[in-house]
């Protein structure tokens, strides 16, 4: 991993870690461990998804799974970290929603982190607030902030909200979606982006959590 | 015995994604080219170049490769691509380029003269050239689709 995506993994650390201490209500014990744990194990899987989705196989170029910047699939990594998330706490679903404020705070932190990276910048914009990269007299959106200011304002307002068993855990994950997918068409794109990952974590995260309890887990408990 | 069974499902699916090595026999061999010839060829260009520094052995190109070819698909008509082949040799360069099926031109690079010739450093490397072969902007490493559609995009915005 380069350095500059290594300073944006430690923006999500610390923001993760600060999103713990904020809203500590019902999250198992080293919450943040689990939580660094599970983003790491998150980012492995979906480098490797993107990796056999590109047609390099893992165990032939296993070198590659390092090369972070070569691409992170975003749903194999949503759906590693959840696992590992959930591995670590046993299933128990009232920890994932727990945590859930955290981890979107620390998913605006990798977004942030554009600022180490150089790599905020989006479609030309003639807005005020538009920038221009070093060495070009393009303003543009600064896109990767405008996610990051949503996901962290979605972290607040899932933070506020009560603990029933899958509630805050499906609308955070819907709120991850649509802040991508509303952010979508103002990146740079040479493939179009994952805009039906991003519709699919908005539905299945609303479907969670008006149906969770009874659907998905109806042995869930809430926090008491 | 039913606890290595999943172990050895998952080395199944990921082992089936590799094969036999790629057939090499339509690719022919890359053109060598020197630091003079390769400026000559972008000074006559009417139209951006992006150029990409890779070699064979470079397990960050093989990452790259997919999303270069993207670009050339989504912009070939408006932008040359040209890649660099540096410090390798034919045998293996076609293989590369028989496994990823790079569709743009590329040329032989022995030295790495080119790359150091506008100052580039390690491998890959990517050189955003306006028309007329003045260059832009240089990415060292590997570049991301994000930073790859940028550097495209600022091109595009000086040669329309």
């Amino acid at each position: 991993m380069e350095f500059t995506l290594l300073w944006a993994a430690l923006t999500a650390a610390a923001l993760g870690w600060l999103g713990t201490r904020l809203w500590p209500a019902g999250l198992p014990d080293r919450p943040a461990d689990r939580l660094l744990g599970a983003g790491a194990i998150g980012l492995l899987v979906g480098r490797i998804v993107a990796m056999i989705a590109q047609g390099t196989s893992p165990l032939l170029h296993p070198g590659d799974i390092l090369v972070v910047r070569g691409g992170v699939h975003t749903a194999g990594a949503t759906v590693g970290a959840l696992v590992a998330y959930l591995w670590s706490v046993r299933g128990e679903i009232r920890y994932l929603d727990a945590i859930t404020p955290a981890a979107l705070l620390a998913l605006a932190g990798w977004h942030g982190g554009c600022l180490w990276r150089s790599a905020c910048l989006g479609v030309a914009s003639d807005l005020p607030w538009a920038v221009a990269g070093p060495a070009s007299v393009v303003s543009r959106h600064p896109v990767e902030l405008y996610a990051a200011l949503a996901l962290a304002a979605a972290a607040w307002a899932v933070a506020r909200l009560s603990l029933r068993p899958m509630l805050r855990s499906g609308l955070g994950l819907a709120a991850a979606g649509m802040a991508r997918l509303l952010t979508e068409p103002l990146r740079l794109s040479l493939t179009g982006g994952p805009t039906g990952w991003y519709i699919t974590a908005i539905a299945f995260g609303l479907v969670a959590a008006l149906a969770g309890p009874r659907v998905i887990a109806p042995r869930a408990r809430a926090v008491t | 015995m039913r606890r290595l069974l999943p172990i050895a499902l998952v080395v199944a699916f990921f082992s089936s994604c590799g094969g036999p090595g790629p057939d090499t026999s339509g690719v022919p061999d890359l053109p060598e080219m020197t630091v003079a010839e390769f400026e000559a060829k972008l000074a006559a260009l009417d139209r951006p170049a992006v150029v990409n520094v890779w070699a064979s052995w470079c397990i960050p190109c093989r990452s790259e490769a997919p999303l270069l070819n993207a670009a050339f698909e989504a912009h070939g008509g408006e932008i040359e691509f040209i890649g660099v082949d540096v410090e390798d040799n034919q045998p293996d360069a076609k293989a590369f380029l028989a496994e990823f099926g790079l569709g743009f031109e590329h040329v032989f690079d022995r030295n790495r003269s080119i790359p150091n010739r506008f100052a580039g450093f390690g491998t890959p490397i990517t050189f955003f050239f306006a028309a007329g072969g003045e260059l832009m902007s240089t990415h060292n490493g590997i570049i991301d689709e994000r930073g790859l559609a940028l550097g495209i995009d600022e091109l595009l915005r000086i040669d329309p």
